[in-house]
């Protein structure tokens, strides 16, 4: 098995850096390329832009790829969405425990593999580049609004103390491993992805990191 | 054979029609023996007494031809024909042997008789006794309806007293002592002076003797191993990964095949393979009826290759969505689809017409899939000679013909050897795996390959269990059930099952009704009337069958009726209670769980009674209601088999029984969407998981006077018992499976 | 690629992303693993790597190259069995035995990871196993007995 090959390149004109991610997939020739861009924008962002920003970010963290587990401290992931019918608790009783990991009871491990290899089975255990794990229980947003989501996001005790720079260079770090939020883009396996792609993802917080990162009303 | 296997076609006539003009030939032909299947193939020096006890100077084989599922049919077997031969586990092989008319099965017939088990009338027993000639006559071979104890249990212990008692003549003829003065034990005759003939070694000898015919059975005092905790034969293989189970099989050169056949069961208009055949470790793509095979080295590549192939399917020959077939088992309750009114006590009508109030009901069952977890399959290999197959199958003589249909071989040349199976619950009593298996084989003729169904193909081409629903109508007045007047209308499991055999069943199907017509119950008006739907989608024999849905709806409908008299559900089916040994299982249960003591708050309890397979059962279930839902904690449950062969079994089956009742109402459906099941892995259609199964009580009662199998009858009961102790938690009456629909489970 | 199962080396000739399973049931010929789903629902498949159980089914065989894979053959043998094997015979757990080859795998190793479970651990554990005969009152029962005997070893 070939190993994913990362290609970091700073490029100016205008953006700030540039981070080109190339991937590798398992076995055979086929690559695909994802390249993010950081589109530093060149004049202040309105708060009216911001908060647009955000209903994309909150569109995309609220879908059931991301949030099934962005769970609170039951620390039971969920099944959710239209690939799964009605909304339930993660089958097989599973409960990741304080870990998060599932190492008290049952390791998250046993079926979800750390590979890059594409999710092609339907309806098999995902799998990314991380180790597959619960979101830590601060960052619990299932169920939550809008707004709820948005103070979560926007406050460093309960976003793993990252500032707007820090949440930006979190969604580059993710596409470098191959990490939970590409595979949320592109799960596989007959389940529906999060709406929009990695680099309008990145794009709108960028956007929402600028102005200031606005949250909406209740 | 040949001739045997189309007269099988031509007489088994499931239901009543068979009946004329059949006595006086079939009376002719019962009493004739059928040859001994073992006398084929015997070696020099072998002896084979009877078609189950098969003795050379290397070892004994007991034959126990009914097939192992799980159920532990084979150590049962062998149990029974140990008891009399006076041999110990471990002093024997088994083999199920070849399929074989002298296998018939003397239990399954005696059930389609139209009557309820507890009647003992001379009609009743008459028509048993008719339609067991009948299963004698056609040689049917089967496992299933929980007939192999009933069909073993006498004749099985008889073929070890022959055994035993040609061997003493043996040894008496070898040493010339007196035959009275000899005993046997631990598979040897013992001499008057303590010393031991192996069996084995009188092989020889008694191979050249008639064996003695004229045996009594042993008095249940001397048993030995009946009755007694034994320990499988299967259990320590089956606990170290060392039992060859079918899909284990591997032989030299074999080839692995799997098979994408049409999700719809309509037609293939036409395939494109390029891509699959391009693909590594790919042989051959064939056609084969409405689908394709993929032959390759390895079965994970014929898996990838099916899915790269590109299929045309036709449409499917059902309503492609399940709304519509909900609406034909809605529409089906109409005098033309009456199928048979099964009983009617008192004056339901008059009951109806002069009561204030009637309480009415509808219950709904949705298909089921049985999904056993070893994936069917076969090993089959096909010359212009003959064909042998390595698959474990509940009808062996049927698969036969389906195979000889394929290859045109004569049923003489099809030889099948019968494989340790991992679970059937009704899956194995088809023949897509077999039939499929030959034609592939057919067409790589000289070839030895394996057909391995992906689990997600497995669900696709499974035959579930009937959809069906239920119209209730019933009165009550001074705290008593008075009227109870139950309708039902279901597809018929089984005309579909032996419909896609070629075998008509005549008559009304009894299945239908059963476990709702037959329940012990004097009410005073009690009317059951059965309506057949069309076929919709094709169904099969699903664990417990009938019972699995009828049962459902029977004492569903009783409970609420109970209820509205303000009755104890105990109490009042007590009361209406009119056969013994059924009254004493309700009486356990009710004891068991301590009927009527207080619960705490949240809590409730529901009582449910099913008899279906000659078995009476009971059930009582306690839930909580939790802030996560439903958790059910116990599990009371009384069953009446007449005589339990093996306590440790018993008590395994019946707890299976429990969570495959349970895990199925709870949590599982088949819907059907553009013709196709929606549900193609265990993701949506998992049954119980360990968590959810309750702490279950089990109490066998000996009360009754045949004995009886245990591997359905306490499925039915459970639904119902659930969804009336989650009535009496929670005050909502659940009339639909999968309960989940209606409400959580923890 | 060479895999090293139940002590022994083999070399295997397959694609990367072969499942592990099938390289071991029909490249190397070892039954013990056994298909059911595929896709991790049914656990029938688990073997041990590096002593943690894994699903066969959804782990590559690249994944599994040059670690310790342990499959129920590897465990104990019928002269020699395991405890958790002890006890899945002594409370006679099986009934068609299909599925438990992978449970007594998932116990092994949770009870390596967990030697005194308590019974919601045992429910969490043992839920990701899936028997469809019903035998789980029974294995709830052998893994307290294997527990009991693990802790007594």
């Amino acid at each position: 098995m070939k190993r994913h090959s990362i290609i970091a390149s700073a490029v100016e004109l205008g953006f700030l850096s540039i981070a080109g991610v190339a991937f590798s997939h398992g076995s055979g020739d086929d690559q695909s390329k994802i390249d993010l861009v950081v589109n530093t924008p060149t004049e202040a962002v309105s708060r009216e832009e911001g908060l647009s920003a955000w209903d994309r970010i909150y569109a995309v963290a609220s879908h059931p790829r991301c949030s099934n587990c962005h769970v609170d401290e039951s620390n039971i992931p969920m099944w959710s969405g239209p690939s799964y019918g009605k909304t339930r608790p993660h089958g097989m009783n599973i409960n990741a425990g304080i870990s998060r990991i599932g190492i008290e009871s049952i390791p998250c491990s046993t079926c979800h593999m750390q590979s890059t290899v594409p999710n092609d089975i339907a309806h098999g255990a995902p799998h990314t580049g991380h180790a597959w794990m619960l979101a830590p229980v601060e960052f619990a947003w299932f169920g939550k609004s809008s707004a709820e989501i948005c103070e979560q996001m926007s406050d460093p005790a309960r976003n793993g103390g990252r500032d707007g720079d820090g949440l930006v260079q979190h969604i580059i770090h993710d596409a470098e491993i191959e990490a939970f939020i590409v595979w949320g883009f592109n799960p596989g396996g007959g389940r529906e992805a999060a709406p929009g792609s990695m680099q309008e993802h990145l794009d709108d917080m960028v956007l929402w990191t600028a102005a200031g990162m606005p949250c909406p009303a209740e | 054979m040949a001739s045997i296997g189309k007269i099988a076609r031509r007489t088994f006539l499931v239901g009543s029609v068979a009946i004329a003009g059949g006595v006086a030939f079939g009376y002719y032909a019962v009493k004739k023996p059928h040859k001994n299947p073992l006398l084929d193939d015997l070696a020099n020096g072998e002896a084979a007494f009877n078609p189950w006890v098969k003795i050379s100077s290397e070892g004994v084989t007991l034959i126990t031809p009914h097939t192992d599922l799980g159920q532990g049919a084979y150590s049962m077997q062998a149990a029974l024909i140990a008891e009399e031969l006076d041999i110990e586990f471990g002093q024997f092989d088994v083999d199920p042997g070849p399929p074989a008319a002298a296998y018939y099965n003397t239990a399954i017939g005696p059930e389609i008789a139209p009557f309820r088990s507890t009647d003992e009338s001379f009609q009743a027993n008459a028509a048993r006794e008719f339609f067991g000639a009948v299963g004698k006559l056609t040689g049917i071979q089967g496992t299933g309806g929980s007939s192999s104890v009933p069909d073993s249990f006498e004749k099985l212990r008889l073929a070890g007293a022959v055994a035993r008692e040609t061997l003493k003549k043996a040894a008496a003829e070898q040493t010339g002592v007196a035959i009275e003065d000899l005993k046997t034990a631990n598979g040897a005759v013992i001499l008057p002076d303590g010393s031991e003939l192996k069996y084995t070694e009188l092989a020889a000898t008694a191979a050249e003797i008639k064996p003695v015919q004229n045996v009594t059975l042993r008095d249940p005092s001397q048993w030995r191993l009946v009755g007694k905790p034994m320990q499988r034969m299967d259990i320590v293989p089956k606990s170290t990964g060392t039992l060859t189970f079918g899909i284990d099989l591997e032989f030299e050169n074999m080839h692995h095949a799997t098979v994408k056949v049409n999700p719809r069961r309509g037609p293939m208009l036409s395939y494109d393979a390029s891509a699959a055949e391009a693909m590594r470790g790919v042989k051959r793509v064939l056609p084969v009826t409405n689908g394709v095979a993929v032959i390759a080295d390895n079965t994970w590549r014929a898996f990838k290759a099916a899915e790269a192939i590109t299929c045309d399917w036709g449409p499917a020959p059902y309503p492609a969505e399940q709304e519509d077939h909900w609406n034909a088992v809605a529409n089906s309750f109409t005098a033309e689809h009456l199928d048979n009114e099964w009983r009617h006590d008192g004056d339901a009508d008059a009951a109806l017409e002069a009561a204030d109030s009637v309480v009415e009901a509808e219950y709904r069952a949705p298909y089921v899939a049985h999904q056993p977890l070893e994936p069917i399959g076969a090993v089959i290999m096909v010359t212009d000679a003959r064909v042998d197959i390595w698959v474990g199958n509940q009808f062996p003589r049927f698969a036969q013909q389906q195979i000889a249909d394929v290859t045109g071989h004569d049923v003489d040349d099809i030889h099948i050897y019968g494989q340790y199976v991992g679970g059937s619950f009704g899956h194995r009593l088809e023949f897509e795996n077999v039939t499929l298996a030959a034609e592939i084989g057919n067409q790589m003729r000289g070839e030895i390959i394996k057909l391995t169904f992906s689990r997600e193909e497995d669900f696709a081409q499974d035959f579930p269990r009937q959809i069906t629903m239920s119209r209730g109508k019933g009165v009550v007045g001074n705290g008593k059930v008075d009227t109870f007047d139950l309708s039902i209308a279901s597809v018929s499991a089984s005309e579909s099952q032996f419909g896609r055999i070629g075998l008509s069943s005549p008559g009304p199907d009894g299945q239908i009704a059963a476990g709702a017509w037959n329940m012990p119950y004097a009410i005073p008006n009690y009317r059951m009337t059965a309506y057949k739907t069309h076929e919709l989608a094709p169904t099969s024999s699903w664990r417990s069958v009938g019972a699995s849905t009828a049962g459902f709806f029977a004492d569903s409908f009783l409970d609420e009726l109970i209820h509205a008299a303000g009755a104890d559900p105990v109490e009042e089916r007590l009361r209406l209670m009119d056969h013994d040994v059924s009254r004493k299982v309700l009486e356990a249960a009710a004891e068991m769980s301590n009927w009527g003591s207080p619960l705490g708050p949240n809590r409730g309890r529901g009582v449910a009674f099913v008899e279906s397979f000659g078995v009476p059962v009971a059930e009582v279930i306690e839930v909580t209601m939790t802030d996560a839902g439903i958790k059910i904690d116990k599990v009371f449950i009384a069953a009446d088999v007449g005589k339990i062969v093996d306590p440790v079994n018993f008590d395994n089956q019946v707890k299976g029984g429990v969570v495959w009742g349970l895990g199925h109402a709870m949590n599982c459906e088949i819907t059907y969407s553009d013709g196709m099941a929606q549900q193609s892995n265990y993701h949506a259609h998992e049954g119980m998981r360990l968590h959810q199964c309750p702490e279950i009580i089990v109490r066998g009662l000996e009360n009754a006077e045949k004995i009886r199998g245990v591997g359905e009858p306490p499925v039915p009961p459970a639904a119902p018992a659930l969804a009336n102790a989650i009535f009496a938690a929670t005050g909502k009456r659940i009339r639909e499976m999968p309960f989940n629909k209606h409400i959580q489970f923890v | 690629m060479r895999l090293t199962v139940n002590r022994a080396t083999y070399e295997v000739d397959v694609e990367d992303d072969m499942p592990l399973l099938w390289a071991l049931r029909d490249e190397l010929k070892i039954k013990g693993p056994k298909y059911g789903c595929g896709i991790a629902q049914c656990g029938a498949c688990t073997v041990h790597l590096d002593g943690i159980a894994v699903r066969a089914c959804s782990i590559t065989t690249k994944q599994a190259e040059g670690r310790e894979i342990t499959t129920i053959e590897g465990l104990g043998t019928p002269d020699a069995l395991h405890a958790v094997q002890e006890a899945w015979v002594e409370h006679q757990v099986v009934q068609c035995g299909y599925c438990q080859p992978g449970q007594i795998m998932s116990a092994a190793s949770f009870l390596s990871m967990h030697p005194e479970p308590t019974d919601e651990q045992i429910d969490q554990a043992m839920s990701a196993n899936l028997c469809r005969c019903g035998t789980y009152p029974r294995i709830r029962e052998a893994v307290k007995a294997a527990a009991a005997k693990l802790q007594g070893a």
